[in-house]
């Protein structure tokens, strides 16, 4: 089973992002803030697919993809980072700091799975 | 509700808080930056997290107010007390959005979003119209139909991807992207390009060089095909040609990629995207063609270069935002249901009392090592105590903190300038008692702020500044805590506080009271002195009920004032409302609890002063109460009898009690409804020993105890002008 790692400050998205993953069969990871999901990448967690936030208080999204890239272990690992319409300039930003792919919010769970689908190996 | 609804409306609110809590002082200081991100990422996070709930009427009203929020964060529009206000106001409606969710409606009522209209038509006047977002992609698509030429048979999709060298790094697979065209529709034909491969001593290994040119047959859109390579877009030569599409277009795409046209026309035949016929045609054809070709590829590097300039500057502009945003340092927090809280403080109570009875048992059984044993046990429960009690215990300022907010609007309304003054913010309190002293401080600020502080001319012509001041204070005092509302007021009225009383019949013309007793007359049921109800205080909830709502959390409330100079209102509330340390006494057969914090000292009382209920205490005048006549015990009078002393709110008495058994814990048990209207007792806990105690409400027992002592006196001297 293919585990996937959510980090989001907010509960409510972490819940209903968990949910739908739960329901097509991914294994999930959580935490709250960028440094929460540090602590575990340093621990070494296993999973296969990170999704995050790119705004939150602390360690933003962007430097929290920045810092994971630099561990070997998580070099080649998809990620995900959740946007806005709004946003659109942070969509380079956070791709020059190493990310794979976005997922604009609020997403249906079918653009969530597709989404996942595409760059999961 | 859901769980998701119930989990979104808990944060939602504590966003709208954190927000509420950051566009006043936005007002202070308006060029925090600071401020402003974690304004707008609260408002970001509501928009976000009502999207995913499907919460459309919050997502729709955050979403304009977050536009606005975007726009004062990247400084295209100033801030003003207007702008402030408008967003508070927009706070408050969110807030009842909030509340029309948890009510589980499925659309605002009417009035609700009426209300909303307004708000959105103010917002809409600090927001331009966006202009139509990025004409790139538009002029792309249309250039498909630019040239023309003839028409290339196939039923299928072409499409030409040559990947860039970071894609492995950036963490996607290029296999991804094929394996995900497959789930979109059929490939009929691949063939990889690996043409740019350099030699082996030259290859980075965690670089990709490779290229497709796939024949793809699906029923997609084009728009649903490049969606797939949305995240490579950027790093990736791409070209997608629709079935049936001109020669010319292919043409075009075999000259605008880097490979060899020869060999790449060879690729495409191979594919089947072209015959060996057509593109000898086209390339034959091409000769003459070239000359009006070349516009179009000018007009797409300036696009990509349009593309490139725009998004340097945008990242330039969020690289600055980055460094000014200050790391927050978040309070690390587990979140915990209340109820599941209670329970381990009811079981910890439990404990307790379990422990007092095996301490019990172990002293009676007198066994040395028993005896050690468990009050090394009661030490560890008394440990636990404290923790699961600490556990309850929030700061006050959050509760505070609204009263920012209250203020400046209040003073608004009024017409006058107030501030407002917090200390004490940090003062931890049981989480029971902060939930219901926010309306008692409610009364008692807005109070201060209608009748306390003056209007703006008085105050300068009493030689005071211009600008009041409302205080709001907490701290710790032996084993409670006070919190101040103070103002610099006019101070309570003392005539018109006395005449009235005496118009409404609570005191005699004839009686003489003194200052404190006058002012301690707000308190009664009934009572107000200003003759013009305002919108704020006078909605007919007096003093009284202030008083009455701060005696149920078992705390006291006093006034202190001075003409002209302002007046202090202080609540004193008890740390904890579950567990307290008690001092254990006896009456008789019976046992009482006297909460610990405000005991004094103990002394013997002896023969003296038997006719009257007070004694000579080195000096000082000592009222006390007999628990054994007020009570009404009836058993034989001991060989000696003791009085503790206590004291409240600075008045000291005394509590005649026959034996002093010492300190002990106590688990409060509440009396029954039923109970309620008893006076002198607080609650009731049971002792080790399984029995029941009552425990003292100290407060109480001595008021009671002074106005039966001055009625006494009073009898007693009118007794003798009666008899002459």
């Amino acid at each position: 089973m293919k585990t996937i790692f959510l980090v989001d400050d907010s509960a409510t998205i972490l819940l209903s992002i968990s949910n739908i993953l739960g329901k097509a069969g991914y294994a999930t990871e959580k935490a709250a803030s960028g440094e929460e999901a540090m602590k575990k990448f340093n621990a070494g967690v296993k999973v296969d697919l990170l999704i995050t936030d790119l705004n939150m208080p602390g360690m933003n999204g962007i430097e929290l993809i920045k810092q994971v890239r630099k561990l070997p272990a998580y070099k080649f690992m998809p990620i995900l980072f959740l946007t806005t319409e709004s946003q659109q300039s942070k969509k380079m930003e956070a791709k020059a700091a190493g990310a794979s792919g976005w997922i604009v919010k609020p997403a249906t769970a079918d653009e969530l799975l597709n989404t996942i689908k595409l760059v999961l190996r | 509700m859901d769980e998701l609804t119930s989990v979104f409306i808990q944060e939602g609110r504590e966003q709208l808080q954190a927000m509420e809590d950051g566009l006043l002082q936005l007002e202070q200081q308006p060029d925090n930056h600071d401020n402003i991100n974690s304004i707008f990422r609260a408002a970001h996070t509501v928009k976000g997290a009502s999207g995913v709930i499907e919460c459309h009427f919050i997502e729709a009203f955050t979403h304009k107010a977050e536009n606005v929020l975007d726009r004062l964060r990247n400084g295209e529009i100033q801030v003003s007390s207007e702008l402030t206000g408008l967003l508070l106001r927009c706070c408050d409606h969110l807030g009842r959005l909030m509340d029309v969710l948890e009510a589980g409606q499925a659309e605002p009522p009417a009035e609700v979003s009426a209300a909303g209209n307004t708000l959105l038509e103010e917002l809409s006047a600090y927001m331009v119209t966006p202009e139509p977002s990025a004409g790139g992609m538009v002029e792309a698509e249309s250039e498909v139909e630019t040239s023309g030429g003839g028409v290339v048979n196939t039923d299928s999709w072409h499409i030409s991807v040559r990947f860039g060298p970071h894609m492995l790094r950036g963490g996607m697979d290029p296999l991804s992207f094929l394996r995900y065209l497959t789930s979109l529709g059929e490939i009929l034909a691949l063939e990889t390009i690996p043409d740019a491969l350099p030699a082996a001593d030259e290859m980075d290994p965690e670089a990709c060089y490779l290229g497709f040119e796939i024949r793809l047959q699906t029923r997609a859109t084009k728009a649903d095909i490049e969606r797939v390579f949305d995240f490579c877009r950027d790093d990736c030569e791409l070209r997608i040609l629709p079935p049936n599409s001109k020669l010319t277009e292919y043409l075009k795409l075999i000259q605008e990629l880097p490979e060899d046209e020869m060999r790449l026309g060879e690729m495409l035949v191979r594919c089947g995207a072209l015959t060996q016929h057509e593109l000898d045609d086209g390339l034959s054809s091409q000769q003459s063609g070239t000359s009006d070709e070349p516009t179009s590829p000018i007009g797409e590097i300036l696009i990509e270069q349009k593309v490139v300039q725009k998004e340097v500057v945008e990242a330039a502009a969020s690289k600055q935002t980055r460094v000014q945003e200050k790391k927050a340092v978040e309070a690390r927090s587990i979140r915990v249901q209340a109820d599941k809280l209670d329970q381990l403080i009811d079981l910890v109570g439990e404990l307790v009392i379990a422990g007092a009875s095996a301490n019990l048992l172990a002293q009676r059984s007198g066994q040395g090592e028993l005896v050690e044993s468990t009050s090394i046990l009661s030490r560890l429960v008394e440990n636990i105590r404290d923790a699961a009690l600490q556990l309850r215990m929030v700061q006050i300022g959050e509760t505070f903190t609204r009263f920012n907010r209250v203020v400046r609007d209040v003073s608004k309304e009024l017409g006058k300038e107030i501030d407002l003054v917090i200390s004490g913010a940090e003062t931890e309190l049981d989480k029971s008692v902060v939930e219901k002293i926010g309306d008692p401080l409610m009364h008692l600020v807005r109070n201060s702020m209608d009748h306390g502080i003056e209007a703006g001319d008085a105050r300068e012509a009493a030689g005071k500044s211009r600008r009041g001041r409302v205080e709001l204070n907490a701290y710790h005092d032996s084993g409670s805590i006070v919190i101040e509302v103070v103002d610099d007021g006019r101070g309570l009225p003392r005539d018109k506080i006395l005449q009235k009383a005496i118009d409404k019949g609570l005191v005699q013309p004839t009686q003489t009271l003194t200052d404190q007793e006058i002012i301690n007359l707000i308190w009664e049921p009934g009572f107000s002195t200003v003759e013009q109800v305002t919108n704020l205080s006078g909605r007919g909830v007096g003093m009284d009920v202030v008083r009455r709502n701060i005696q149920s959390l078992r705390g006291s409330c006093e006034v202190s004032s001075v003409e002209g100079q302002g007046c202090t209102f202080t609540i004193r509330l008890p740390l904890t409302l579950a567990i307290i340390d008690g001092f254990l006494v006896g009456v008789g057969k019976a046992s009482y609890v006297i909460p610990l914090d405000m005991v004094i000292e103990c002394i013997e009382l002896n023969g003296q002063s038997n006719d009257r209920n007070f004694l000579n205490l080195r000096g000082e005048v000592l009222p006390f109460v007999r628990l054994r006549e007020m009570f009404e015990i009836e058993d034989e009078y001991p060989a000696r009898e003791n009085i503790v002393v206590v004291q409240f709110a600075g008045q000291k008495a005394g509590i005649v009690v026959d034996q002093l058994h010492g300190e002990f814990q106590t688990v409060i048990k509440p009396l029954s409804g039923i109970f309620r209207h008893l006076r002198g007792i607080g609650g009731s806990t049971i002792l080790g020993t399984g029995e029941v105690s009552l425990i003292l409400d100290v407060q109480s027992l001595v008021q009671r105890n002074n106005r039966r002592e001055e009625r006494d006196m009073n009898s007693s001297l009118a007794a003798p002008r009666q008899g002459a």
